[in-house]
């Protein structure tokens, strides 16, 4: 069996490599995802207090900061067993859509626009934001500034654009001034502009292109994702929901706590990314996907006029469950409208700026579990502490990680629809890499670390020979 | 006179610094114009080309591939940026050091018996060893410069570019004679 | 009093009968780093970083310590002297796990302050990365000990201003850390009267108050001073 590597996979976050093996006949049999990168928070972060969590667990991720910062500051709510005032809320939700805009913007424009502009086939060099930046230096400018944006909306609340220690268990440390405020309405009708002409290209390039909505990871599935009660597009709190290919809904849970009781986790032994899965439909019916074309599928409605416009035009292309993981990009982008309407909203909620934003309370539970929408999916803090506030055992279930088995489902049809034989033009190679791209991965967040790995590991020396051993 | 090359890459980290990177914002535009990008993550170049005049490397070494990544850099690099917190002391992603070694942390982790699915298992050489001690890059190679920072603001690296750009512009000194021996501010993260 | 003339980096300084070489520096406005020494404790002269050379003494005198005498010629910022601060600082940094990006005193540290000073952007020491546990076991405080660089400032506030004398160091070389009580948990210390000053005095982010996020850590040094001032001087500044 023969076996082409890529290595690493670029333009996406994070450290991985795809195999992809071929038969006697030179036909793709599997492709198969390998996620190389491996730290340890859910090791070493035992034995700290819990209240560190937030700005320890931002370091997870340099793109998502934000969405560990939130889930972490949420299960710290729930050692505290408070509620956080509703000030401290609503600025919750505001850096989060201001994350959710940088995140969808950097992954459309800085990583995937490339592809999409210059073409799979165009030469590898310029195929990238600089080659962007050559080719339409507008649009680049337009993307680059739609995610500064958003960045800006984290740096006015948090104080820093990267890893901001703002959200705490409680609340939050600093309200919104008037003159960020004012800063951020500003900005409103040019990144308005700029997400409706990134949803003009991308839909002419649907048009053009069937044949990658149809091949780029095209498979039923099921859906998790967060969602309101009245069955709104929800980004932060929520009714945790698992969904069918038909729409139908599985599971409906209102208390994170009971995330294991539908969240089963799965070892790969060639890959340090945990595969999860829904319980009840055991490994690997049980695959399903999360991030922008979960939530989409999930909800009813958006819940804001512009995004809602944009979901039922979408929903008439793709039908009322979109399956194809191409899909992806142009949920991604509806996702922006609807984040740009919420931020306005938020901006004119004089409930934003009244008010305590931080409660203050002891410890008066030891299992906290946090759960928060980020960019790429739902995401779940799960502490456990001992009596004076120290971390006895963390588990983090990440959002690209529940997009594992489809991750790899897709480049597996990918890869069996455009390769024959060992020869392979580089332009097929990265339709593969593109189709991870898809689904927008953080793999440094995916790899955390550990938990509950069944796993043998190997160590060979440099001859190859094993050293050591080790067995769950 | 042919444009810098410039390169990044990420070793263990977060890609927090990247980010800072981006954060730029539009000066990225002007950036483009005075550099050809040779190697990133940001880009599709698979291996790391020789002759490279900069490179920017994010995160610690935590495992055998940053390793030998990093020993090519070192090989075919002018100027070797230690970039971010990770990359010069180690920071979060060395956390696991006090633990012990590799094992120490895989083991524990692995016999947690919390899944009640366990997996046939074997590793493969698909993943690289995980090394015993996570390292700042400075034990593995000689560093020309260090810029601090969890991550490093993105004015701070706007001003080592700029200055090295226009360095270059007059005299070549700073390329050719990279150990001058900067004092960046240290102070890593005031929010 | 009476009054005497050195002179420190080339300068003429009057000091009073008694002074050291570090308060007349201070009087004259020339700054020397210190760790280990804070107005209103004894001093200790433990930390190194305010060595100077002195004309006439082969050997470093540790300034907070060595009395100023009549005629004295003192060099506080030789190439030599910065380079021990940068070795002395550096080995702190590698000694245990400081990590300022996730610290409670982020920004508010003075390690980071004289690390900054000195402009070091890199410790070229290899890292020990040693183990040690926090203790938040106390209501109000807890104590991190990967911060710690064993200034022994808790110990003297605890022992010369509140008198409890809760603190002490334990153990031997590098083996040494600063324990409560018989080494028990802070929170069970029957000596404590949970009056913060080590709190206060604590120059990095190893003492802290419960609940403190990345960089919260705020305090006022000046008042153990002040207390000092009240306590024996009978003056309150108001």
């Amino acid at each position: 069996m023969e076996r082409i590597i890529i290595d690493p996979v670029t333009r996406i976050e994070g450290h991985a490599r795809i195999s992809i093996l071929l038969d006697e006949e030179g036909k793709v049999s599997e492709a198969r995802f390998h996620v190389t990168e491996f730290r340890g928070f859910e090791k070493f972060c035992q034995g700290r207090p819990f209240w560190e969590m937030a700005g320890l667990s931002a370091r997870i991720c340099g793109i998502c900061p934000v969405s560990h910062l939130l889930a972490s500051s949420r299960a710290g709510d729930a050692l505290l067993g408070i509620r956080v005032p509703p000030a401290a809320e609503k600025l919750r939700r505001l850096m989060n859509l201001g994350q959710f805009i940088q995140s969808h913007a950097l992954s459309f424009f800085h990583l995937s626009a490339p592809d999409l502009l210059l073409g799979w086939d165009s030469p590898p060099q310029q195929r990238n934001v600089f080659g962007l930046i050559a080719a339409n230096r507008d649009l680049a400018r337009a993307g680059i500034r739609l995610r500064q944006f958003g960045q800006e909306v984290i740096e006015l609340l948090g104080g820093r654009k990267i890893h901001p220690a703002w959200s705490v268990p409680g609340g939050v440390r600093e309200p919104l001034t008037p003159q960020a405020r004012d800063q951020l309405l500003r900005w409103l009708p040019e990144v308005r502009q700029t997400v409706q002409t990134a949803l003009a290209f991308c839909k002419r390039f649907l048009d053009e292109h069937p044949e990658e909505i149809r091949v780029f990871g095209h498979f039923p599935s099921l859906f998790l994702a967060l969602v309101q009660p009245n069955g709104n597009w929800e980004h932060h709190d929520g009714l945790l929901v698992v969904v069918d290919s038909t729409g139908q809904r599985l599971a409906e849970l209102s208390d994170p706590h009971d995330y294991a009781s539908i969240i089963g986790e799965h070892v790969e032994p060639d890959s340090y990314l945990k595969s999860p899965f829904y319980r009840p439909f055991g490994y690997p019916a049980g695959l399903y996907r999360v991030g922008p074309l979960a939530r989409l599928n999930v909800c009813t409605r958006m819940g804001t006029p512009l995004a809602d416009a944009e979901l039922q035009e979408f929903r008439q292309r793709a039908g009322r469950i979109a399956e194809s993981s191409f899909l992806y990009h142009h949920a991604r982008l509806i996702e922006i409208v609807a984040a740009i309407e919420l931020v306005e909203r938020l901006l004119d909620d004089p409930e934003l700026q009244t008010g305590r934003i931080r409660a203050e309370a002891s410890i008066n539970r030891q299992v906290g579990v946090g759960i928060s929408e980020a960019p790429r999916g739902t995401l779940f803090h799960h502490y456990e502490i001992d009596e004076d506030g120290l971390l006895k055992r963390v588990n983090l279930i990440i959002a690209t990680g529940q997009n594992n088995l489809a991750m790899n489902r897709t480049i597996t049809q990918i890869a069996q629809h455009y390769i024959r034989g060992k020869n392979i033009p580089e332009g097929m190679l990265n339709r593969v890499e593109a189709g991870i791209r898809a689904f927008d991965p953080c793999l440094s967040c995916s790899t955390h670390a550990v938990g509950k790995m069944a796993l043998h590991v190997q160590l060979f020396d440099a001859r190859g020979n094993v050293v050591d051993e080790v067995w769950r | 006179m042919a444009a810098l090359k410039l390169a990044t890459a990420w070793l263990g980290g977060c890609s927090g610094c990247h980010m800072s990177f981006l954060d730029m914002d539009e000066w990225l535009l002007e950036l483009a114009g005075r550099v050809e990008l040779v190697y990133s993550p940001l880009m599709d170049s698979k291996v790391y080309p020789s002759a490279v005049d900069l490179c920017l490397v994010e995160g610690a070494v935590a495992n055998e591939d940053n390793r030998e990544l990093l020993l090519t850099i070192r090989k075919h690099t002018r100027v070797l940026i230690a970039f971010g917190d990770c990359a010069v002391t180690g920071n979060v992603t060395a956390m696991r050091n006090p633990f012990g070694g590799a094992r120490e942390v895989l083991r524990p982790v692995y016999l947690d018996n919390g899944d009640d699915n366990p997996c046939v298992p074997s590793a493969r050489p698909s993943l690289p060893l995980l090394l015993d001690r996570v390292e700042p890059i400075m034990s593995v190679v000689a560093v020309d410069h260090y810029l601090p920072g969890c991550p490093p603001p993105a004015a701070r690296i706007r001003r080592i570019l700029e200055e090295l750009l226009d360095d270059r512009a007059s005299q070549e000194q700073l390329l050719d004679n990279p150990r001058r021996g900067h004092s960046w501010n240290v102070s890593s993260s005031i929010p | 009093m009476a009054v005497l003339t050195l002179t420190i980096d080339e300068r003429p300084v009057s000091a009073r009968e008694g002074d050291t070489i570090l308060q007349a520096a201070r009087e004259a406005g020339l700054t020397i780093p210190t760790l280990c020494q804070l107005d209103g404790l004894s001093l200790v002269g433990a930390c190194r970083l305010c060595l100077v050379e002195v004309e006439g003494s082969r050997r470093l005198l540790a300034a907070c310590v060595t009395r100023a005498t009549e005629g004295m010629i003192v060099r506080t910022a030789t190439p030599r002297l910065i380079e021990y601060r940068r070795m002395i600082v550096e080995l702190l940094l590698a000694e245990r796990n400081h990590l300022c990006a996730v610290c409670v005193a982020n920004g508010q540290c003075e390690l980071q302050q004289l690390a900054t000073n000195l402009g070091i952007d890199h410790v070229r020491f290899r890292y020990q990365f040693p183990q040690y546990a926090v203790d938040i076991s106390h209501r109000q405080f807890g104590h991190d000990p990967n911060r710690c660089v064993l200034c022994t400032r808790c110990v003297r506030a605890c022992d010369e201003i509140e008198g409890a004398h809760t603190w002490d160091v334990a153990g031997r070389g590098s083996h040494c850390t600063v324990i409560t009580d018989l080494a028990t948990p802070w929170g069970e210390s029957t000596t404590c009267t949970s009056c913060g000053k080590c709190v206060q005095a604590c120059p990095t982010g190893a003492l802290f108050h419960r609940g403190s996020t990345v960089a919260e850590m705020r305090r006022d040094r000046s008042r153990l001073s002040l207390l000092v001032l009240a306590r024996e001087k009978k003056q309150w500044l108001l």
